[in-house]
């Protein structure tokens, strides 16, 4: 609520006033309010030809939506990651990423990109929305900032395809998202009454890096009806744990995007004390082009909550093969790279 | 004997010549006091003579051989640097100060044996500061750490002692206690070589006096042919009247200033 | 005083550093007091702090089970607890306890080595470049994405250059005071590393990479295993010899270059045998552990304090109360709060008010 009142008030601040009269757009369902938050005067859904994404989690929304208008992607990504993807994406350039004083894209940079838009998509506090409203100002080029929780996935899909002008490519990929989505919340109203399996998300070089409770990162955990063991230590974002209190949290399941960890650890003495990993339940994701449960934390993220949730829970593990091939297919135009290619190459984002 | 003498000596550093053209020898038992105005290469002379400077022309020769023929241990062994006395950083007792004096001749990989700490003693003792052994070096006055720096350099155990201006920043008393100290170190045979600011502590201790002036000696000899108020007042670019003013009752009362016919005064 | 003294010669250095050098001042008047006593303070503070971090953890071992299972260890015999207690007091506290005590006093000692030599009580072991290096090879290793170990190599080799080029540096320029000119020549290097350490962050994936480089940064005795023991205690050994075996000798070093010239000390070459002992130390630990900050300046005042500014008996001390130090703030990293802190923010977190402690306490004496 507070951050709302913020928002409004730097707005409405008079030296915005000419360029907020377009700020505020509201797009889809008119009950709730919109996940899109403008500044400067967005232009009209057809004339969006060239869209420069702030971040990693803007990038994969554009290219799935309009591949054709995302101009570059704002991190580096594996020789893997491009090889997987179809040709226009494959091929677009390094821009560098627009994060406040974090940019590594400058805006002179930006001007010669000439974008109709730029967009961003994560979580919106008042550093963000005044980083957009200062970038929108000095370069006359409108910034929507977009609300990237994963349980918003389809309205994201169908307010930013609106704003790109591909309305019915992005039913489509919302009605993939919401069909998911819908499985997940009948599985976790099902598991309510009995027990949600333990999760223990293995992230960085000695899988001691996790996500609290509310992280981002734990969000496909979340979302699938997994627990978070770790959200015992409290909220917050990724922070270092130790071997001992994964000990102590015993999971039952480990997760990891790292092929090589999930080798390692399942030949390392002090890991073997854990229950998840004597019982032989290491899961590691792919991660080719993107992550199954985070990085980036987009709509990438949707199959990995497919995926978690035969895993886990056993739902859905029949027509999971045709799921992953039906979200490849959808989502990026490929062919699914298959269970053991996919694992192999989920090594290491780059 | 002679201990330390120098030829033809040019001194600086790098290319910038302080003074050049220095004769000098110091005998055993002998007092040598270097008078001259700041600038004037007295500190430049003494790291020339102890071997942390290289001679720019002519050469330093200590016991008959030149300085940079020596090894560091070696030469430690025989020449005795007491430095201006500093405050010194870190908490060392004087005995710990003392027995640095003893580097040269404790084993690479060792440490004082009990002998040192007897040879720290007894010079400690000397020097009257005995009781000052197991105090913090850092705390004790100006001229106890004078007096301390000149026991560490005697238990150097050496043949020749160079003093970089031992009374400056001395009181009064301490100034007299330093020099009485020094007279006694002639009576033992050591060689000393000092530099001071006061003529008047020059005539006071030393067998000989050299006057240093940018470019060279301006004069060396016995105290009373060297120390007179023109060469003083010339060396120093002062009136000679002033000079004599203040030098007055040294020139009268010191025993030593008796002119002796055999030294002569070069330049 | 005019030109007979070289510019920033010995004398203007050791002026600078007075004021700073009272912080250890009334440690020496206590010194023949406490001697023996001082030693048995630190080993029993040790001891102490051992004892402790072996009871304390996250995973619940109770007090009854620990001693059966030391017992069990010691006697022979099977102790009858879960795999999953044995493997946390043996497999896991174990070797992070080892791995904090050769971390603690490998940097103590070379903290003591390096204020000693550079006659300035408020210098550290990075003061020559060596974390900073290491940072820097670990940052670059992590954006590569090597493996562990070659991340950790990296380090160590980044550490040793980064003082290699440092002491290189020095030696091009001349008459200046040569500790002066190692300081300022430590500053610059450690700075351009710095930059590069930023350089990578900034390119680094915000999402995997960035929070192993922050974390890698900030230092920590987590996942240390005992293959990292193995290969860094040979290094610390080798670091540590020299200082043992000059133990007395280093103590002429605090001199000016040229007293110790004077009284027999070759001080270039003393100075670079310790130079690179105490960096190997320091490179070698840090590699495994991160950048740790306050125990190489905070422990040697400490020692001092307690047994006096003598390098042969200051270099015990230093290595028992450096090890409890780092093991002591170890386990508060992993008990304090629900997640495990970054050891570097606890170690600054007691090692900053001690420091001022020390330093009121000693201007009360003055």
């Amino acid at each position: 609520m507070k951050r709302r009142t913020l928002l409004r008030a730097l707005a409405c601040a008079p030296w915005l006033l000419p360029a907020a009269r377009g700020a505020w757009a509201k797009a889809g369902d008119p009950g709730q309010p919109g996940l899109v938050t403008a500044f400067g005067r967005l232009p009209p859904p057809a004339s969006i030809r060239r869209v420069f994404a702030a971040g990693a989690p803007a990038s994969v929304l554009t290219a799935v939506l309009a591949p054709q208008a995302l101009l570059g992607w704002p991190w580096r990504l594996s020789a893997e990651a491009l090889g997987a993807l179809p040709a226009p994406l494959r091929d677009l350039p390094l821009l560098g990423r627009l994060a406040g004083r974090g940019s590594t894209v400058s805006v002179e940079t930006l001007l010669t990109l000439k974008p109709d838009l730029i967009l961003d998509v994560g979580t919106i506090d008042a550093t963000y929305a005044s980083t957009a409203q200062r970038v929108a100002e000095q370069t006359g080029i409108p910034y929507a900032l977009v609300d990237g929780r994963l349980l918003d996935s389809p309205r994201q899909l169908r307010e930013v395809g609106g704003l790109l002008g591909v309305p019915a490519r992005a039913e489509t990929l919302a009605t993939y998202a919401e069909r998911t989505l819908a499985l997940a919340a009948r599985q976790r109203s099902a598991a309510a009454a009995g027990r949600r399996p333990g999760v223990y998300y293995a992230r960085g070089p000695e899988g001691l890096e996790t996500g609290l409770d509310g992280s981002i990162n734990m969000e496909t955990v979340e979302v699938a009806g997994g627990r978070n063991v770790a959200a015992e230590a409290g909220r917050g974002g990724v922070v270092r744990v130790s071997l001992e209190q994964v000990l102590g949290w015993a999971p039952e399941v480990i997760l990891t995007q790292d092929a090589g960890f999930a080798e390692r650890v399942m030949s390392d003495p002090l890991w073997r004390a854990v229950p998840a990993v004597r019982a032989g339940r290491v899961l590691c994701a792919p991660a080719v082009p993107f992550g199954w449960l985070d990085v980036p934390p987009s709509v990438n993220r949707l199959i990995g909550v497919r995926w978690l949730l035969a895993h886990l829970h056993g739902v859905g593990r029949a027509e999971l093969e045709r799921a992953g091939a039906e979200f490849y297919r959808l989502f990026y135009g490929t062919d699914f790279p298959g269970w053991a290619e996919s694992g192999k190459r989920a090594g290491r984002t780059k | 004997m002679t201990i330390v003498e120098t030829h033809a000596l040019a001194i600086g550093h790098g290319r910038r010549r302080v003074g050049e053209g220095i004769d000098l020898a110091v005998g055993a038992g002998e007092v040598l006091c270097l008078l001259g105005p700041n600038g004037g290469g007295k500190t430049t002379l003494f790291k020339t003579l102890l071997g942390l400077l290289p001679p720019l022309a002519g050469e330093v020769r200590v016991l008959g051989e030149p300085v940079a023929g020596w090894s560091r241990a070696a030469f430690a062994q025989r020449v005795g640097y007491v430095p201006q006395a500093h405050a010194g950083i870190f908490p060392y007792t004087v005995e710990d100060i003392v027995l640095m004096g003893r580097a040269a001749r404790v084993a690479r990989f060792g440490a004082p044996s009990r002998h040192d700490r007897e040879v720290a003693g007894a010079c400690l003792d000397a020097l009257g500061i005995g009781h000052l052994k197991r105090r913090v070096y850092t705390e004790i006055s100006g001229g106890e750490r004078q007096l301390a720096l000149i026991a560490r350099a005697l238990a150097q155990e050496p043949v020749l002692l160079v003093m970089d201006e031992p009374t400056a920043s001395l009181d009064f008393g301490n100034q007299i206690r330093v020099l009485e100290h020094i007279a006694e170190l002639r009576g033992q045979g050591i060689a000393v070589l000092m530099s001071t600011h006061q003529p008047e502590h020059a005539l006071r201790v030393a067998d000989r006096i050299a006057l240093l002036a940018p470019g060279g000696l301006a004069g060396i000899g016995a105290p009373a042919a060297v120390a007179t108020p023109a060469r003083l007042a010339a060396l120093y670019g002062v009136g000679a009247d002033a000079v004599a003013a203040c030098l007055a009752p040294h020139l009268a009362a010191h025993p030593s200033t008796i002119p002796n016919p055999q030294e002569s005064c070069p330049s | 005083m005019g030109g007979e003294r070289q510019a920033g010669g010995p004398d203007e250095m050791s002026g600078a550093s007075r004021v700073n050098a009272d912080v250890a001042v009334p440690a020496a008047r206590r010194a023949a007091l406490l001697r023996l006593p001082a030693y048995a303070l630190a080993l029993a503070l040790l001891g102490a702090v051992l004892v402790a971090a072996f009871a304390f953890g996250k995973f619940p071992v109770a007090p009854g089970d620990l001693l059966r299972s030391v017992a069990a260890r010691l006697g022979g015999g099977d102790a009858g607890l879960p795999p999953a207690v044995e493997t946390v007091i043996w497999n896991i506290r174990l070797p992070r306890i080892a791995a904090g005590m050769l971390v603690g006093a490998a940097l103590a000692a070379a903290g003591a080595a390096y204020q000693g030599m550079f006659r300035n009580p408020l210098v550290s072991p990075d003061i020559l470049g060596v974390s900073s290096g290491a940072g820097f090879g670990a940052t670059v290793g992590i954006y590569l994405g090597w493996p562990l170990a070659a991340v950790q190599g990296a380090a160590f080799l980044c550490g040793l250059a980064a003082v290699g080029a440092v002491y290189a540096i020095s030696g091009l320029v001349r008459r200046h005071d040569p500790v002066l000119v190692l300081v300022l020549a430590g500053v610059a290097v450690s700075t351009l590393l710095g930059a590069g350490i930023s350089l990578f962050k900034i390119m680094a994936d915000p999402y995997t990479q960035l929070t192993a480089i922050v974390f890698w940064l900030l230092g920590s005795l987590n996942g240390i295993n005992a293959l990292d023991l193995a290969s860094a205690a040979p290094l610390v050994g080798l670091g540590l010899a020299p200082m043992l075996l000059l133990r007395w000798r280093v103590n002429l070093l605090s001199l000016s270059d040229e007293e110790a010239a004077a009284l027999g000390v070759d001080v270039v070459r003393l100075r670079l045998v310790l130079i690179a002992a105490a960096t190997l130390a320091t490179a070698a630990v840090v590699s495994i552990a991160g950048v740790i900050g306050w125990v190489g300046l905070v422990v040697p005042h400490a020692a001092r304090f307690l047994v006096g500014p003598d390098f042969s008996r200051l270099l015990p001390a230093a290595l028992l109360l450096g090890a409890g130090f780092v093991v002591g703030a170890d386990t508060l990293a992993r008990t304090m709060a629900g997640i495990e802190l970054p050891l570097g923010i606890v170690t600054a977190l007691i090692g900053a008010p001690f420091f001022l402690y020390l330093l009121a306490r000693s201007g009360r004496a003055e």
